[in-house]
């Protein structure tokens, strides 16, 4: 017997297929695509709630001010830009139609003219239609100097946008005129078009990141700055903030506007515990269906029967490695620089202390990013007897008349432990002895990324968008401000500022991996580790799909698709 | 003794600009600022951010704003918290910390006074070796450990509560009990030795002398008298819940004022800082007076002028 339910969502797939079979023109009138299920198609779900730990309150939820990962995981389910990732991290369309290309006609010849079409029928979490005009106010918004988003030196390659950033101080009637001046601009309802003041072939992938997450002039106008509470936030994606408690949680539900497929799953919750053990202990407890795996960890629970088998590795786009202080006393001589890397046995380290969570790395580009090479720095595979040598070649036979030096480093995770690893590795390999000075991350951002003084220190990087130039541009070019490590090389920079404004992509990737070998070759740094987090999933969470780029929910950039199954985990007693 | 109260909180004021000032001037004078992270922002952003603040301005005009506001009741606006004011970050965060305080007072003093006087009526016996014995463990061993032992058999093992969080009653208990067991060893202790030293007496001598049962004599006369040392404990320990506690708030995840303060260290929110720095110092000027005041009602003997 068939329910009148199933019968109207087959009457309505099949007026679908007839219009899809028509060839309906995307720029004529918009046909809204509602979301189809039959009861047949529904896996079994259970109505209750995905549970995950933030971490943390979330500094904010304006998507041109967020800049941390749990930021991030709680915007992407809120809202949606243009463009974003596929699991394989390759560029795919969201409330744009396609992706811009030159051979569809999305981009200029000369790369300097990027149209976005938008897709029919997307419209915000409270009925309204989105529009390109809301992508235009939120690209302007973006580059606003009173707004002084974390990301918007990355879009200052829009005509106009250098000027617009730096006019902080002029007046308003100054500052407007700039602002009109940008070279972002909705030709029509659907259609934006953006001008670039010179090429710059990273730039879709700027536009997939949370910054450029579209936000509504008339709510941020009416409400100000608490525009995105619960009760007041307005999104495109397919969870509404239907509540939001302060230092305490967050919960989403389905939104029913959303353009897509409906999630799978009608709610999300998402505590704020920040301690990672009191985490772990609410996994235990079943409060939580998936959590951090604390480091340190990681053997007890691989070990243990249950939580073993409920491990869930992640690799993400993410290298460790010791920045050496080139203009310093220590490490000016590169034979130096190059017997330190050969010096360190970083199996050891990944094997035994992290328990085989992460990778034992001799280049900086991670495993899943284009341009990466498993076979870049391989002159730097530990070999003890080959770094004595290097150091006896620069003058310091055993380490004799080395000059002190001290390793600083962010107080935070197992960073001491490492730090403690690498100075026994140095003293044990080359008789060298190195202090420790740990330091909290506001001294630290002033100290080592701000004032350069430091001898050696352990750095993390994380990609903001999956390409080399994120992991190389900012770092090791000359002139940048993120020069840490003073490196200065022309024959780096020179391959930099080709790769910058290369269209081609396979041609651009190769000058990147051109430009990594050189670098490591000067060996700036000592390259350790592709980092890996280990979490822990309930096993009646399914559908999770994890990416390189997930902030700090595991399979975040898909949530919707999770769905949990309706038979309840059997907790450890 | 209304002429001494109000003279003290007139007092208030300087005390508070003191340590406005004071916390002004060491917040500046820590390395890094609010901006500074290990992945640092590029200059121009940087540039804008201090302009949106004001932290461009000099700093002795930094200084004469926050004066002027704070004189008006304007703690700032939390830079790490959607730059929300900090009165009503603190507004919303007070009603956790004040259930768990007043709940975790509760405990300590109700259990902490009574086993104090327990041990020192019954001096040198079980009962009060034991209860020496618990007050020690509990003043030594760090309030996280007390947590998670607490956590472990109760909410892991059994699930008779949860593990963290807030927002029914269940989720008290276990925060509540953790925080209480450290003041309830201080309060317990201090009363037993006080109890002790008036139980010398001669007038306790006396009513024992008359037959009055010991626990009778040592709840009506003993503790009365003793009760200017117990009272002074009391008060400190009340100002310590009150200002939260960063590790019970963590531990279990409260969402309280007790982490906000060290959260807004760690970050350099230089708002956030000085209005929790300002809040406290109100909290424990308050505390202390209603300490002195109490001193009055509990021992006629003491007179304010």
């Amino acid at each position: 017997m068939i329910l009148f339910k199933q019968l109207v969502a087959l009457t309505g797939s099949l007026a679908l297929l007839l219009v899809v079979a028509c060839g309906g023109n995307a720029a004529a009138t918009p046909i809204p695509v509602a979301p189809v299920t039959t009861a047949a198609e529904q896996p079994p779900v259970s109505d209750a709630a995905i549970r995950v730990n933030l971490g943390g309150e979330p500094n904010s939820l304006d998507p041109q001010r967020a800049s941390s990962l749990l930021e991030f995981s709680v915007l992407r389910q809120l809202s949606q830009g243009l463009l974003g990732f596929d699991e394989n991290l390759m560029l795919t369309g969201l409330v744009a139609a396609v992706v811009p290309t030159v051979e569809n006609g999305g981009i200029s010849a000369d790369g300097l003219t990027y149209t976005f079409k938008l897709r029919p029928g997307v419209s915000w979490s409270d009925g309204q239609p989105l529009t390109a005009g809301d992508f235009e106010y939120t690209f302007k918004r973006i580059l606003s100097p009173e707004m002084a988003g974390p990301y918007s030196e990355l879009f200052s390659a829009i005509q106009g946008g250098q000027e617009y950033m730096m006019s902080a101080e002029a007046d308003e009637a100054a500052q407007a005129s700039l602002r009109e001046a940008l070279g972002i601009s909705a030709v029509s309802s659907d259609t934006l078009v953006i001008d670039l003041a010179a090429p710059n072939p990273t730039f879709l992938q700027k536009v997939a990141l949370v910054a450029a997450f579209p936000v509504r002039q008339d709510v941020i106008e009416k409400y100000g700055a608490a525009w995105t509470e619960a009760g007041n936030h307005v999104g495109n994606g397919p969870y509404v903030l239907s509540e939001w408690v302060h230092q305490d949680h967050i919960t989403l539900e389905a939104n029913p506007n959303y353009w897509g497929e409906a999630p799978k799953q009608a709610r999300i919750q998402l505590s704020m515990i920040t301690d990672v053990n009191a985490e772990l202990t609410a996994y235990k407890a079943g409060d939580l269906d998936i959590a951090r795996v604390p480091p340190g960890t990681e053997a007890g629970i691989l070990a243990d029967p249950t939580l073993g088998k409920q491990v869930l590795p992640s690799s993400q786009l993410s290298s460790l490695a010791l920045f050496l202080n080139t203009t310093g006393e220590a490490f000016g001589d590169p034979i130096v620089r190059q017997a330190i890397a050969t010096a360190i046995d970083r199996d050891s380290w990944t094997e035994k202390v992290k328990n085989g969570v992460g990778e034992s790395a001799t280049g900086w580009l991670p495993p899943g990013l284009p341009g990466y090479d498993p076979n870049v720095g391989s002159e730097y595979r530990f070999d003890a007897e080959k770094a004595k040598a290097l150091m006896a070649d620069a003058g310091y036979p055993g380490g004799e008349g080395f000059p002190e030096f001290t390793l600083t480093y962010v107080a935070a995770g197992d960073q001491g432990i490492m730090a403690q690893f690498l100075q026994a590795q140095l003293s044990e390999n080359l008789g060298i002895e190195m202090g420790l000075d740990p330091l909290d991350p506001p001294s630290y951002g002033q100290q080592v990324i701000g004032g350069r003084q430091f001898d050696m220190t352990l750095l993390g990087w994380s990609a903001d968008y999956p390409d080399p130039e994120n992991f190389l541009a900012g770092l090791f070019s000359s002139e940048s401000f993120l020069d840490i490590t003073g490196y200065a090389s022309d024959e780096f920079d020179r391959l930099a500022a080709l790769a910058a404004v290369e269209l081609d992509q396979e041609t651009r990737i190769g000058l990147w991996r051109q430009a990594h070998q050189v670098m490591i070759s000067d060996a700036p740094i000592a390259p350790l580790m592709f980092v890996e987090r280990y979490y822990l999933k309930s096993p009646e969470v399914q559908g999770l799909t994890l990416t390189g780029i997930d902030g700090e929910i595991p399979g975040d950039t898909r949530l919707a698709e999770v769905y949990l199954s309706p038979e309840p985990r059997v907790l450890e007693r | 003794m209304l002429k001494y109260a109000v003279q003290r909180l007139l007092w208030m004021i300087p005390v508070l600009f003191g340590v406005g000032t004071i916390t002004f001037v060491l917040m500046h004078a820590v390395p890094g600022g609010p901006w500074d992270k290990t992945k640092n922002l590029p200059p121009q952003v940087v540039a804008n951010l201090n302009h949106r603040y004001d932290l461009d301005d000099p700093l002795w005009v930094q200084y004469g704003k926050f004066l002027g506001s704070a004189a008006r009741g304007d703690l700032g606006i939390s830079y790490t918290n959607q730059d929300r004011d900090v009165t009503e970050v603190i507004r919303q965060g007070l009603p956790a910390t004040m259930i768990l305080a007043g709940l975790a007072f509760l405990i300590a003093v109700g259990a902490g006074v009574p086993l104090g006087v327990m041990a020192a009526a019954r001096q040198n016996s079980a009962i009060d070796f034991a209860s020496i014995a618990l007050a020690t463990v509990f003043a030594s061993v760090p309030s996280f450990i007390l947590g998670i032992l607490l956590v472990l058999p109760f909410s892991v093992a059994w699930h008779l509560l949860p593990s963290g969080g807030w927002g029914s009653p269940s989720h008290v208990v276990l925060p509540a009990l953790a925080l209480s067991l450290l003041p309830m060893a201080f309060i317990a202790r201090i009363t037993r030795s006080s109890v002790l030293e008036v139980s010398e007496q001669d007038y306790v001598r006396t009513a024992q002398a008359k037959g009055m049962r010991p626990l009778v004599v040592h709840f009506r006369h003993v503790l009365r008298n003793a009760l200017v040392p117990i009272v002074t404990i009391i008060g400190a320990e009340a100002g310590a819940l009150l200002t939260g506690t960063f590790i019970i708030e963590t531990v279990f995840s409260v969402p309280g004022i007790g982490r906000l303060l060290v959260q807004g260290i760690m970050q350099r929110d230089y708002g956030l800082i000085t209005g929790m720095v300002l809040f406290y110092a109100v909290v424990i000027t308050v505390v202390n007076l209603i300490t002195d005041l109490l001193y009055a009602a509990v021992d006629p003997r003491i007179r304010y002028s």
